[in-house]
């Protein structure tokens, strides 16, 4: 990389075990950088959850320490370091609060004593609901919108919340597509502006779209690094395992030619991951919604 | 006729039942706010029956019963946040499994141990013949309560609503837990020995449940709530004079009317309003075929 970049999130030798003794997670080491979206990409199970609740304190590692911009996760969370963005399964749909308010929430760490809104907080809310599009929705009960909207008030509260950290736990599942591309400009103008980007996910084909690297995770980290070179099919073997749908179609199959270059086709019931080349294919062929277009000079 | 009806303020102990019963409504139905929505409601149930062992023990070592009742309490209500939080147990059965155990804890001393406190009494309570030590400890416990509960709000509903969204903003997420089941164990204990197990219990459900047909924003159902709460006290402790009826029970009875009132006629959850949206829903559905 050419440009330096600043390290925000420093993790060293973390390792995380239930009270169950179920090792979740060991040895990770990972370093990321402001300005960056980083994907995170493992199996359920893998412990991508438990990684996150980590770095926002909720669970305390048992080995290992987590640095945020330099300082304990506990600092970091009173200064208002990391924004999260839960899974929305985890939320009660049921309770009685208004878009508005649960934007508002984001802003509880730039209030006083009883956090009352200053005039501020409700403008920061203002913006952050227009700039999901959720402006019109902002009085409605948070059970009674669609899927996508649901999950564009949880990226608004943390937009008003305004951390140098976003995380996203599985930001894309039950969203349709244009709420998918409308979150992944959002989060590019983010991480433009200097943000760090950790977005857990398992839809594949969504990860070279937007992600600058990828962390492939199982209870440790396997790989990490730019998407280019880290999102492999090899690398993905190893962090899935035979969890994934796979198909293949190699020389004499695709190519009139004595091309021996393959094509594979990975997918976890989401977005496909499209990969062309000699053994299968290094190279990523579905950047974004142009899936399929193969640029016959590779 | 004006005579008539002011005539229960004419007795000292009357006006005295009946301010209590709206201070301790009021405070209840604060916490009653937060309790129906994660499953909690039954814990006034399980903090009143779960003293019992607190109150035996206090006798035995000749220690005022409130003390013995509050500690059991607060142990009582820490336990099923430790088995809640540590296993992958329901609300109901955290609950069911502390409270039984504390009162089959309490019965055994007690059978062990009889004593000359009367459990019934403690249980029941009765606030016209409450004594001014009692008023005083109401009074002390409740206004703690509805100043925290008042200034932190907002806080506890940010971690009731999500808790790790509430971690994540860095605040103090167990110190909070631990307040406001601190609060909950002293206020229950508080209003027990004034206005009864039964009525307490009503008292952290039936308001909240009520105000959350009537509202979508926790500001206000917080507010419909100690209103419903303070309202019905106030006016079941005022009744039960002409009535010559238990205050408790009367209490109670009214929430429970507005509550099936408010099942009814609330303007966007309630019944009617349902089967009205259902019905036009169908018409312009219908109206759309033709």
């Amino acid at each position: 990389m050419s440009n330096y970049k600043k390290q925000i999130i420093k993790i060293e030798n973390v390792g995380v075990t239930y009270p169950n003794g179920h090792v979740a997670l060991e040895k990770i080491n990972l370093t990321l950088n402001k300005g960056v979206i980083c994907a995170l990409v493992g199996v359920n199970g893998a412990g991508k959850s438990t990684l996150f609740k980590s770095i926002i304190g909720f669970l305390r590692p048992a080995t290992g320490n987590i640095k945020i911009d330099g300082k304990s996760v506990h600092q970091a969370l009173k200064q208002n370091i990391i924004s999260y963005v839960p899974q929305t399964e985890d939320v009660d749909w049921d309770f009685p609060v208004l878009v508005e308010d649960v934007v508002m929430m984001g802003r509880y760490s730039h209030m006083g004593f009883t956090r009352r809104p200053s005039a501020k907080d409700k403008k920061a809310v203002g913006n952050a609901l227009e700039r999901v599009n959720l402006s019109e929705y902002r009085k409605r009960q948070i059970g009674e919108l669609s899927g996508g909207q649901k999950k564009r008030v949880f990226v608004a509260r943390a937009l008003a919340q305004a951390g140098k950290v976003i995380l996203l736990d599985e930001p894309f599942t039950g969203v349709d597509i244009k709420t998918e591309e409308s979150l992944i400009t959002l989060f590019k103008q983010l991480a433009k502006n200097g943000h760090l980007i950790l977005v857990s996910t398992h839809n594949l084909g969504s990860v070279p779209h937007f992600c600058d690297e990828v962390a492939l995770i199982n209870r440790t980290i396997l790989a990490h690094g730019v998407v280019k070179t880290t999102f492999t099919q090899e690398n993905l073997s190893k962090a899935f395992g035979g969890m994934l749908r796979h198909q293949q179609l190699f020389g004499s199959d695709l190519h009139d030619d004595s091309d021996t270059r393959g094509i594979t086709v990975l997918t976890d019931d989401e977005r496909p991951l499209v990969l062309y080349g000699e053994h299968g294919g290094q190279q990523i062929i579905n950047k974004g919604s142009d899936m399929g277009k193969v640029d016959k000079n590779d | 006729m004006i005579e008539y009806l002011l005539e229960p303020f004419s007795y000292n102990y009357m006006s005295k039942a009946i301010w209590v019963c709206a201070l301790v409504g009021a405070t209840c139905a604060f916490l009653s706010s937060y309790l129906m929505l994660k499953g909690w409601s039954l814990m006034g149930d399980a903090l009143a029956h779960a003293i019992v062992p607190g109150v035996a023990l206090a006798y035995i070592l000749s220690l005022p019963y409130s003390l013995g009742a509050f500690f059991a309490g607060i142990f009582a209500a820490f336990s099923m946040m430790i088995v809640k939080q540590k296993t992958k147990l329901r609300e109901d059965a955290v609950i069911g499994l502390i409270y039984t155990s504390f009162l089959a804890i309490g019965l055994l001393l007690v059978s062990i141990n009889p004593t000359a406190v009367n459990l019934q009494a403690i249980i029941l309570g009765n606030i016209l013949s409450i004594s001014d030590y009692d008023i005083q400890q109401v009074v002390i416990i409740s206004g703690i309560c509805l100043i925290i509960l008042g200034l932190k709000w907002r806080d506890m509903v940010a971690l009731f609503f999500d808790e790790n969204h509430a971690q994540s903003i860095g605040l103090p997420v167990t110190a909070l837990k631990i307040m406001f089941f601190t609060l909950l164990s002293a206020t229950t204990v508080a209003a027990l020995q004034t206005v009864g197990a039964c009525l307490v219990i009503a008292m952290v459900i039936t308001p909240g449940a009520t105000a959350y047909l009537l509202t979508d924003r926790f500001g206000r159902l917080i507010i419909i709530s100690i209103l419903l709460g303070s309202i019905t006290s106030a006016f079941g402790a005022y009744l039960s004079y002409f009535l010559n009826a238990n205050t408790g029970g009367l209490i109670v009875s009214l929430q429970t009317l507005i509550f099936l009132i408010s099942f009814v006629f609330a303007p966007k959850h309630g019944l009617l309003k349902r089967r009205k949206t259902v019905s036009s829903s169908y018409k312009t559905q219908n109206k759309d075929a033709i």
